[in-house]
């Protein structure tokens, strides 16, 4: 270093100072080499905290990686959407055969048969299936049969329903042609059809096209004469896949969104709950009731294979005032996907149930295995409602309920509150307000008490092997024991199944269709306390009373066996000389348009119902204790079936 | 030139390096920090857990998360055996002794562990509070089983029901434990166990108060009460619960065995069966009761043990209810306390110090108490031949006793069941044997001497 002794007389101070500044530099200038390698060693410090860094970034990404993945594992996050998403230039190619003929259809895409029928004697008409343009998913599976009147009107309905762009398959079993009216033709012309006008009887027909899209092709066989049927058409064709963004409406992203995504990618044919623009409602928001007793009882749905009604099951359901969805659980007899979907959809519990048995064995023992489980799953709960999937839930159901529950412990008489009247027709229910007591087990929306099921009914259940109705063995002496249904006389539910084990579309339109079903909501109901046994008979004593009695000598079935007033009493009598002895009750039920196919719905030999606006009684001669209440002039009327053949060859419900 | 040139490639190696650390500090804000396992380039301000202890730091967790649960209105009680063994009765008159930190005596634990109960009947399962809770900073982990409810069922397959649910904070973790309703009126948790892919180091699993088994409690009554400045609902009867807490472990019946055993052998649905069922289950009912009233816990033994075990029910060919009682548990007004129940003494052999066994009869179906005696590595208890006076021994490997459910009732069994049903049955206890001589069939049974002839009075009484 640089020898430099201070002057203190030294006077230039501040060009010393730069003078040293320039030194410094020129000092630092000739020891470049130390910087540079100083630099260098600050930079590779630099570099290496850089590396350590990045280790450590890696290490905590992989640790927040691997956490999303465990995290995505329990929270079911739309499983399907998220695999079938595809690279958008990647589209995907589907091939789809569609085999058309007599005795067999098939559709197989990609290789995976999604329909095959070769059964005789079923399947006839045009079947349609709906993939998803998306993900090639089977989205809907119908057949119609054409063949018989109305079934292509519920076709056009269907093909409505479904979204566009999706994908349309068609294939033509047996015969499609013979009820295809032009309606449904024009349909299928505007769907793309170039032959649709003129398919005609026994013609082979297949169809792909997308809706409201291209044709991905279509091939018909003429049938050349009346007796034979059209070769048998095998058409094979590739579908492109398009993006799933295309496929999707773009709803708000909330939790019920979510559910409806999920939904309406996987299922097709409910309509606007899919609507892009204005999509139906999946959460409902009833009004609460003010003095809810059954807010805590639990309801279980009975429900098979048939996803579309219990849609608009639930629907009803769940916008009766007073529900409690959290108590809802759905029982699905088997392990069907889309009744399930439904139920997701709602955000309801549901539970699947292998089936046992078979027919109406099989149906008993899903009650049993359902009533079971509820009271399983709710050990507090001292009463279950039970529903079925083709009823249409009025909305004061569960005030109904609710004012009437508490009867089920004062009275050990009763032995379940139901919500079905089965002679309440729209011409002879008439009183929201109106309670009944009946000695039969009506079902279709009911109460049932724990204790009864418990302590009788689960432990002596008809076993698998006897092929019994759960319901006519609820009815049997030996269960019902004496005791009696409350009842209301405008049912608080309304049985729509057109298609079931005891059902067809002759017997809903003449037992089910016109039902009187409640739509006032909040009806406060009159004298519930009257309802207990003793009371009751006070009651009926003084309707009795009250009443007038008809003119007998008149025919009851014409309009005119009842005066034209409103709003009176009147009283009728007829004959029946034991409880097998219903010949004349089940004429005048008939003639009545009631429920005929056994005798239901009575209180000791007494039927309530109204006609013409006015409350009449009907009371069995002699077994009816109130037969006392017969003027002695009066002779009760007889009717004796007509003695042609039997009336409609229908099954019991 | 050389020299030159390494200059220009450090200095671009350092600004590339330094474009890539501001890269990374963002994807780190964005993406990692929002987890608080790791809190560097946290923003200040935050709890820093580094500053305070491991106690206080629990304290600021549970205030935290109670914050929420107040939010989402979940029914949740304390159920922390640390905290609440502090607040029990004997603990709270010791504490006026001891000054502890001011602000916080019971949610300071230090454990890394504070246990909730949720009763999950009265809660609507709602995604949105474990989203809140993420946001909050909390880790969530979420453990879910079979609904045992549907299991008793053989064909119904319901959806998994949520049983725990973990939360971590600063490295303490809040466990909040489903309770379910279950028949036979009492509450049931489920085993916590994880799935392959779960993170095994999320919590010290093993120091955990619930989930090594399942199980059965009775339906606490709750207070709402005020903890170190927290609303807390604890237990009103805090021993007891902690009482319980001690032996609840629940075995589930082992449904899908029996029903292949039921489907080797049908049931017997016979009337006389349905009959007897019918009886047998009201007279367990009532033997449950009786000796709940005297505080005297029961287990079910030999047929009736073996009728939950094999079949989970009751054999129907039995024709009586056995259970076992251990001999220091005895009462001398056992005998009054069922015969006021409405039962008659049927017989009584032995005595308190040896081979005590009562009988009680109700209708026509038999009640037999059977007393256990603990013999170090064995237990047994005792038989006696009425006109005999020969006694017999049943020997058992030692066991302890669990919850289970039977016929809509909470029962107590030995937790080593196989053990004790082989002992009794032999090792084909699975195959149904009608004929049944006590003396003879049982695999453990051993002579035992006979009765002094001048005791029998006292020792063999026959009603």
């Amino acid at each position: 270093m640089e020898t430099w002794t201070p002057n203190p007389r030294a006077k230039p101070f501040i060009p010393r100072q730069q003078r040293s500044l320039y030194l410094t530099w020129k000092y630092k200038l000739t020891n470049k080499r130390t910087i540079r390698r100083f630099c260098q060693a600050g930079a590779v410090l630099f570099l290496l905290i850089t590396v350590i860094v990045n280790i450590k970034l890696i290490l905590d990404t992989r640790r927040v990686a691997s956490e999303d993945a465990a995290a995505q594992e329990y929270e079911d996050v739309i499983p399907n959407m998220e695999t079938a998403r595809r690279p958008a230039n990647g589209r995907k190619v589907l091939d789809i055969e569609v085999y058309s003929s007599r005795s067999k259809v098939y559709v197989a895409v990609d290789g995976t048969t999604v329909l095959e029928d070769d059964m005789r004697e079923q399947g006839r008409g045009i079947h349609v299936i709906v993939l998803n343009q998306a993900t090639g998913h089977v989205m809907a599976k119908r057949i119609f049969d054409t063949y018989s009147p109305h079934e292509d009107e519920a076709m056009i309905l269907f093909l409505n329903m479904v979204t566009r762009g999706r994908i349309l398959i068609f294939t033509i079993k047996d015969e499609g042609t013979f009820h295809l009216k032009d309606a449904a033709k024009n349909l299928l012309k505007s769907l793309g059809s170039q032959v649709s006008l003129n398919l005609s009887w026994r013609d082979m027909w297949t169809l792909v096209v997308k809706k409201g899209g291209q044709v991905y092709g279509e091939k018909h066989s003429k049938s050349p004469a009346l007796s034979t049927w059209g070769d048998p058409v095998l058409l094979k064709t590739e579908v492109q896949l398009t993006a799933s963004e295309e496929a999707e409406c773009h709803w708000a992203d909330t939790e019920l969104n979510r559910r409806r995504k999920l939904f309406c990618s996987k299922v097709e044919g409910y309509g606007s709950i899919c609507s892009c623009k204005d999509p139906a409602p999946v959460e409902f928001n009833p009004d609460p009731l003010p003095n809810n007793n059954v807010f805590n009882v639990p309801v279980a749905v009975i429900a098979g294979n048939r996803p579309n009604y219990l849609y608009r099951m639930l629907r009803s359901l769940l916008s009766a005032h007073g529900v409690n969805p959290q108590m809802i659980t759905v029982f699905i007899d088997g392990y069907y996907e889309e009744p399930m979907d439904v139920v997701d959809l709602f955000g309801l519990k549901g539970v699947q149930h292998t089936p046992i048995s078979i027919k109406n064995a099989r149906v008993s023992q899903h009650y049993k295995a359902s009533l079971t489980a509820t009271f399983n799953l709710h050990p507090d709960a001292n009463y279950a409602i039970v529903l079925e999937e083709d009823l249409d839930i009025s909305i004061d159901f569960f005030s109904f309920l609710s004012q009437t529950i508490h009867l089920l412990d004062e009275d050990d008489s009763l032995y379940c509150i139901s919500a079905w009247n089965d002679q309440g027709y729209e011409h002879t229910a008439e009183d929201p307000a109106l309670l009944y007591r009946v000695e039969s087990m009506p079902g279709l929306g009911w109460v049932l008490k724990k204790s009864l099921y418990k302590d009788e009914l689960e432990p002596k259940w008809p076993t698998p092997e006897k092929l019994w109705d759960w319901d006519m063995w609820m009815r049997m002496p030996e269960q019902r024991k004496g005791r009696e249904c409350i009842i209301p006389d405008v049912s608080r539910s309304y049985h729509f199944g057109i298609i079931g084990l005891n059902m067809n579309g002759y017997f809903h339109e003449v037992y089910f269709k016109k039902h009187k079903f409640n739509t006032v909501p909040n009806v406060q109901l009159k004298n519930v306390g009257s309802l207990k046994k003793d009371a009751y008979e006070v009651e009926i004593q003084n309707l009795l009373k009250e009443a007038e009695v008809l003119d007998h000598t008149k025919n009851p079935c014409e309009d005119s066996f009842l005066p034209d007033s409103e709003g009176k009493i009147y009283i009728m009598f007829i004959k029946m000389e034991s409880e097998t002895d219903t010949s004349t009750w089940t004429e005048l039920a008939k003639c009545l348009h009631v429920w005929d196919l056994d005798v239901r719905g009575y209180h000791r030999g007494l039927w309530r119902l109204f006609r013409k606006r006015n409350h009449v009684l009907v009371v069995a001669v002699p077994i009816s204790p109130y037969s006392v209440r017969k003027p002695a002039n009066v002779t009760p009327i007889h009717l004796e079936p007509p003695p042609k053949e039997e009336g409609a060859p229908v099954e019991q419900m | 030139m050389l020299r030159v040139n390494r200059t220009a490639v450090l200095a671009l190696l350092i600004v590339s390096s330094s474009v890539f650390l501001l890269f990374q500090l963002h994807y780190y804000r964005k993406y990692v920090s929002k987890h608080p396992g790791s809190h560097i380039l946290r923003p200040a301000g935050h709890l820093t857990p580094g500053h305070l202890t491991a106690s206080q730091v629990q304290w600021q967790v549970v205030k935290k998360f109670l914050a929420l649960v107040q939010h989402f209105k979940l029914p949740l009680f304390l159920t922390d055996t640390a905290v609440l063994a502090l607040l029990s009765q004997d603990a709270l008159r010791q504490r006026d002794r001891l000054v502890r930190e001011p602000h916080c005596s019971f949610l300071c634990t230090g454990r890394a562990v504070t246990s909730f109960a949720l009763q999950a009947n009265q809660w609507k399962y709602d995604p949105g509070f474990l989203l809140a809770a993420e946001q909050k900073g909390f880790e969530v982990m979420e453990l879910r089983g079979v609904d045992p409810r549907l299991a008793s069922l053989d064909t119904l397959s319901g959806e998994d029901i949520p049983l725990h649910f973990l939360f971590r904070l600063h490295s303490h973790v809040i466990q909040v434990v489903f309770l379910y309703e279950r028949s036979g009126n009492y509450l049931w948790h489920g085993a916590l166990r994880l799935k392959g892919d779960a993170d095994r180091s999320f919590a010290a699993f093993k120091v955990l108060d619930y989930g090594r088994y399942a199980g059965a409690y009775d339906r606490p009554q709750l207070i709402l009460t005020v903890l170190d400045g927290l609303d807390i609902r604890v237990p009103r009867n805090i021993s007891r619960f902690l009482a319980q807490q001690k032996h609840a472990r629940f075995l589930e019946c082992r449904y899908r065995d029996a029903r292949n055993f039921l489907q080797l052998y049908p049931d017997d649905s016979s009337a006389a069966a349905v009959d007897f069922r019918r009886k047998a289950k009201a007279l367990l009912h009532l033997t449950a009761q009786t000796l709940a009233r005297l505080d005297v816990p029961f287990w079910l033994s030999s047929g009736t043990c073996l009728g939950w075990f094999r079949q989970c029910s009751i054999i129907s060919y039995s024709r009586d209810v056995d259970i076992g009682i251990f001999i220091a548990d005895y009462r001398p007004d056992i005998i009054a306390a069922f015969t006021d129940a409405g039962l008659t003494l049927k017989h009584k052999f032995g005595k308190v110090e040896d081979s005590l066994e009562l009988s009680f009869l109700i209708e026509d179906v038999k009640l037999d108490i059977f007393f256990f005696y603990d013999n170090g590595d064995i237990m047994w208890n005792g038989g006696t031949q009425a006109k005999s006076g020969r006694k017999f021994k049943y020997i058992f490997p030692r066991f302890s006793l669990c919850w289970a459910e039977l016929l809509e009732l909470k029962v107590r069994v030995p937790c080593e069941t196989l053990d004790y049903v082989t002992a009794n049955y032999g090792a084909s206890w699975n195959i149904p044997l009608r004929v049944w001589d006590w003396k003879s069939s049982p695999s453990n049974v051993q002579e035992n001497g006979v009765w002094p002839v001048a005791e029998w009075a006292e020792l063999i009484q026959v009603y």
